[in-house]
């Protein structure tokens, strides 16, 4: 099965500067299997989406078919063949409070 | 042989085969480091005599470069003949370009860095004589390394016909070598560095083209290709200017190609601004494993240079200056857009190596490096410092990054948020946490400060390489013994105000710790109000807080050979967090506390809201001794008479958080240090070899 990702421009160094992927999928078809998939093909992406503890990053959201997965299943959400899986830097991301 | 040991290498595994021996990993017994130990072949020892080989091998071993593989030791027991080698993690180019196509702003990258390699080795009358993509390895953040310089051994012309006339029964390891021989080795010459530029260009073909560009099913099909035919032209996919470097590097003549590897590189290095566009004029070409910073003026660093580095909350700059300090030469901004909080300088081990962490908001936080200040960084594809998975916590910044000790010269530490302590026993390719003190009891009770749960303060002692101190951010000074194993809180004496117990036993937050190398069992500490010193390891602290504005402070910076003095940047309070009295002060004590003193010719004394961050003041280390601060309003003050005068030398940065200063040595000359002045310890040792002599002051 086949899932497209669409890629930040921050993270195309890491896809060959391409902004949109088609990944295969094989076991199990839910978000977290995508993104396994995608990570595997593309070395790089995955220490810059995910925590080493395997949870996305908190300034990063994930939609799947324009749907913000936090509110549809998060990384446990199934996903179907042909869907568009979007990768976008969240607006939260701000200079927090120091010292 | 897997688990014998030849002298004090103990072999632990089978790496490869080459043309002239095994290699194998092996563990070095006495620095506590794996290798790589390549066992020379008795047919190699036989025919080119065990003198010739040392001697060469010696030669070789001279070569220090971030893209050729050190060689550390040669050695003979009995009747083996082995040579030592630093040990590389990653793949070879044959392998890479069987597995995967390469694209060819990565061709052109890693041929870059292969004609630097060259260029350093034919500077110093070093000749390859064997280049081909079995002895170019790429390692995991797209670092090239050449191996096997200068140990190739000279092939004889009825070899070479040998070889010619065998090719295709021969054993695969001598028929690699033969489609990357020039024309003109082939006919008898000597293989000199213009035949070493040929088999660049061979390399370079193949990487662009998938192919070898001089083929045969026998040996006489690929040496009449080699000696008469063009190469067949490159695929369309190739760029143009890359066709040219490649067609001229394979020139028959050899008057005719490139006459020097650093031509090459520059033309390389050439190719890569044009290959790809980008929005920031900084960072034209990125690929996934090395990032090229062009379109800035880079430093231009020279033996005895002093080097600032500066870390913001928007990125890093680098400042040069030589050694009369009068002019900054300033580049940057670096990593423009992320937050860097850590920087350091690692010239050991005959290293120039700048390291940062880039911490973006949005992607994480990740450690590079750069081996030529500044020009080329490692982009890794992981994260090197992570928490482990089952922890359930996530590195959230980096920092503070500190040197080892000068007798474990490949050690670095790194500490984080949440608060935790990293080591690295490789100079910085691999990290482990230290278990011991994230597992410690007090952890779960340590509380955020107002900037978070962070360990900002290394100090390992000089002297003792089981003693080592922390300062955690709230969570307060702790010491191990035994070299990292255990630890202890050790906060005796320093108060907390923002906790019912004024004096408990861990909690605080202590802002930053020092110490001078000839008086290890003294500390001085700046904490979340007040001041303190230790005589005891850290046993039990002493106020020493009379004389000073405010005992609320960030930056405390110990003099470098004055073991009595001592530098701080008060600040009003914990709610303003400014200098008092609209007064930018530096205090300064010359009796380890008893007195303070302001410093302010200079600086501004009206009108000045500023804060000294606890990272952002350093030294040069020199004498007199260069000192330097930055504030969060993004000014850098310098001084270079130890603190008696001050100069802004830069303004309008982003929020300085780190600032750190180096004294550049360069091909081992060093630059001259005095001893350390000041009463001497009662359990002072004598003065080590480390320290220079004073003939060698420019």
């Amino acid at each position: 099965m086949q899932v497209v990702f669409n890629i930040p421009g921050p993270l195309r160094e890491f896809t060959e500067n391409r902004s949109s992927v088609p990944v295969e999928v094989k076991a199990g078809p839910d978000l977290r299997a995508a993104l396994q998939a995608l990570f595997a093909a593309y070395p790089g992406l995955r220490d810059r989406v995910l925590t080493e503890s395997g949870e996305t990053r908190r300034h990063v959201n994930i939609f799947v078919a324009n749907e913000d997965i936090r509110y549809t299943g998060g990384l446990a959400m199934p996903v179907r063949e042909g869907v568009e899986i979007s990768i976008v830097p969240a607006i939260s991301g701000g200079i927090p409070q120091c010292h | 042989m897997i688990g014998q040991t030849l002298d004090h290498y103990r072999i632990t595994a089978q790496l490869g085969e080459g043309g002239m021996g095994v290699v194998y990993r092996a563990r070095d017994e006495v620095l506590n480091r794996d290798v790589a130990l390549k066992l020379l072949a008795q047919g190699t020892i036989d025919k080119v005599g065990s003198g010739h080989l040392l001697r060469e091998a010696q030669t070789a071993s001279s070569l220090s470069h971030p893209n050729i593989c050190t060689i550390h030791q040669v050695g003979q027991t009995g009747d083996d003949f082995y040579v030592v080698m630093e040990l590389i993690e990653g793949r070879s180019l044959s392998d890479l370009l069987t597995a995967t196509g390469l694209s060819m702003e990565t061709v052109t990258r890693y041929g870059a860095q292969i004609a630097d390699a060259l260029a350093h080795a034919h500077d110093r009358g070093i000749v390859h004589r064997d280049l081909k993509g079995s002895n170019v390895m790429v390692t995991g953040d797209g670092r090239v390394k050449v191996l096997d310089f200068g140990l190739a051994t000279r092939m004889e012309r009825e070899e070479v016909s040998e070889l010619t006339l065998s090719y295709d029964t021969l054993e695969s390891k001598l028929v690699g070598t033969l489609p990357y021989m020039s024309p003109e080795v082939l006919r008898g010459h000597k293989a000199d560095h213009l035949s070493d530029i040929w088999a660049l260009g061979v390399m370079l073909y193949e990487a662009a083209a998938g192919r070898l560009p001089f083929r045969g099913n026998t040996g006489f099909e690929v040496t009449s290709a080699i000696l008469r035919e063009p190469p067949p032209p490159l695929p369309p996919s190739v760029p143009h200017g890359l066709a040219a470097v490649i067609q001229r590097c394979l020139m028959k003549e050899p008057a005719e190609r490139y006459q020097r590897a650093s031509e090459v590189r520059a033309a390389l290095e050439a190719l890569q601004g044009a290959v790809l566009q980008s929005r920031h004029p900084s960072e034209e070409t990125r690929g996934p494993r090395t990032l090229v910073l062009r379109g800035m003026q880079h430093l231009k660093v020279k033996n005895g240079d002093v080097l600032l580095l500066i870390g913001t909350n928007k990125g890093a700059f680098l400042l040069r200056s030589s050694r009369d300090r009068a002019r900054w030469d300033v580049a940057g901004p670096y990593f423009h857009g992320q937050g860097v909080y850590a920087m350091g300088y690692d010239g050991r081990n005959g290293r120039h190596r700048l390291w940062v962490s880039t911490n973006s908001l949005m992607w994480g936080t990740f450690l590079r490096s750069s081996d030529d200040f500044g020009r080329i960084w490692t982009n890794p594809l992981e994260a090197s410092i992570r928490f482990p998975v089952e922890s359930g916590n996530a590195l959230k910044n980096i920092w503070q990054f500190c040197l080892g000790r000068a007798d474990e010269p490949d050690t670095l530490y790194c500490g984080v948020e949440p608060a935790a302590l990293f080591e690295s026993r490789d100079a910085g390719e691999s990290w482990s946490l230290v278990r011991a003190l994230y597992d410690h009891p007090h952890r779960p009770r340590w509380m955020p400060s107002n900037g978070g749960l962070f360990l900002h303060t290394i100090v390992p002692d000089p002297e003792n390489k089981a003693r080592m101190y922390v300062g955690v951010s709230a969570g307060g000074v702790y010491r191990t013994e035994d070299g990292g194993n255990t630890w202890q809180a050790r906060n005796s004496g320093i108060r907390v105000v923002f906790m019912p117990e004024k004096y408990p036993e861990f909690g605080q937050c202590v802002h930053k710790i020092v110490l001078h190398e000839s008086r290890p069992e003294r500390l001085f500490l700046q904490n979340h109000w007040g001041l303190y010193r230790s005589d005891n390891w850290g046993d039990s602290w002493q106020d020493i807080a009379r004389g000073v504005p405010s005992d609320f402070g960030f930056a405390m910076l110990m003099h470098p050979h004055d073991a009595d003095c001592v530098y701080i940047v008060p600040v009003e309070s914990d709610e303003f967090r400014c200098t008092p009295e609209g007064r930018l002060r530096v205090y300064r004590t010359r009796n380890a506390g008893g007195s303070w003193e302001s410093l302010e010719r200079g600086l501004p004394q009206q009108g000045a809201y500023e804060t000294v961050l606890r990272d952002a003041f350093a030294t040069d280390s020199l004498d007199p001794a260069g000192l330097y601060f930055g504030t969060r309003s993004g000014k850098l003050y310098a001084s270079k008479d130890e603190g008696k005068s001050w100069k802004k030398i830069l303004e309008g940065l982003p929020q300085i958080v780190c600032v750190k200063g180096a004294v550049i040595q360069m091909d081992g000359v060093p630059a001259a240090r005095p001893r350390a002045k000041g009463k001497p310890a009662a359990k002072r040792k004598a003065a080590r070899t480390k320290s220079v002599k004073c003939g060698n002051r420019r």
